[in-house]
């Protein structure tokens, strides 16, 4: 006897992403899933983008990582309020982590809620989280041939950050290569070069976030 | 190592489909379609299984998995065909004005039981 299920095998925790989606969206919270490897800058992105979004938006910030509190505390410094999980050696953050995260936080004193995810370029991809934007995350001196040998996550992502661009006058990083992949992979996503030290690119990335805000459900 | 959270998943997934269906016992064979493109690596998926799956409602259970190719969709001569790999090019006119599609599905598409004949 064959029992024809034909459903995704990640439907749990896709059914929890879309509580977490609407208990941020009933609490008029955008939520924004930050990918990347480790040592990408996803941590250093934040704080240039938060500092370039102070008045405008109110951020909050779920930190994953396998071990320790070093971005979080990196966060309590500059006065955003940040949840850390520690996976304890998973390599990926799944929706029911930032459903009981998000419990430890006041969404009415929040607008955007960014996830942290552990850094991976890998196993990060297929887990949906409840957010409403994903972005990847991508540092001039990983290399431009990255979308190609992890294409699942370019693929699945909203936008593209190519960090570090100050490192830009050092490395053989094509700009014009990860853009050409990006697009064949993710047509519609825009892509920010920004240096977080120098600033470069980061207020039109903080403007498009904060359209982004705008425009989200509620 | 996703590939153990994605077992969990699955076997948990099983064993609601086999109560849906009224049946109280193992399945004997899965198949699934992990498309080549979804980040998954079916040796490490295999691996996973066989440690998990002990004592479970899958457990001995054969795996059949079905890998969808994504598409490559050519701007610039309309054709659509289905690659092995990542191409920075349209395998019909190598035009680079493509778009990748698909290839990222992660199912379970069926689950088969013995037949109980006691």
């Amino acid at each position: 006897m064959k029992i024809v299920a034909a459903k995704k095998i990640l439907k749990a925790n896709d059914q929890l992403a879309a509580e977490n989606r609407a208990r941020l969206e009933a609490a008029n919270v955008f939520g924004l899933n930050v990918v990347g490897s480790p040592g990408a800058g996803k941590t250093t992105l934040l704080e240039a983008l938060f500092a370039a979004l102070k008045g405008r938006l109110r951020p909050a910030v779920i930190e994953g990582d396998i071990a320790g509190s070093i971005d979080a505390e990196r966060m309590e410094q500059i006065g955003v309020p940040v949840v850390q999980i520690n996976t304890d050696g998973a390599c990926h953050l799944d929706a029911n982590m930032i459903a009981i995260a998000g419990q430890e936080l006041d969404l009415n004193a929040v607008d955007l809620l960014v996830i942290e995810n552990v850094g991976n370029l890998v196993c990060t991809a297929g887990f949906d989280l409840g957010e409403h934007l994903r972005i990847v995350v991508l540092s001039t001196s990983e290399g431009d041939d990255k979308a190609v040998k992890y294409p699942a996550i370019f693929q699945g992502s909203d936008a593209l950050f190519v960090t570090k661009a100050d490192l830009l006058p050092h490395l053989n990083f094509s700009v014009e290569r990860i853009t050409a992949d990006m697009r064949r992979l993710a047509p519609n996503a825009p892509i920010f070069v920004v240096s977080a030290v120098r600033g470069d690119g980061i207020a039109e990335a903080a403007d498009w976030l904060a359209t982004k805000c705008q425009r989200r459900p509620n | 190592m996703h590939e153990l959270s994605i077992v969990e998943a699955l076997i948990e997934q099983v064993g609601q489909e086999l109560d849906r269906a009224g049946q109280p016992g193992r399945a004997a064979k899965l198949e699934l379609s992990i498309g080549l493109l979804s980040g998954v690596n079916c040796d490490s998926l295999r691996f996973a299984f066989d440690l998990l799956s002990p004592g479970t409602r899958v457990e001995g259970a054969e795996v059949v998995i079905d890998e969808p190719k994504p598409t490559c969709h050519c701007r610039s001569c309309n054709s659509s065909r289905q690659i092995d790999e990542l191409t920075p090019h349209c395998p019909a006119c190598g035009s680079d004005d493509i778009l990748i599609e698909g290839g990222r599905e992660m199912l379970l598409q069926s689950i088969e039981i013995e037949d109980q004949d006691d």
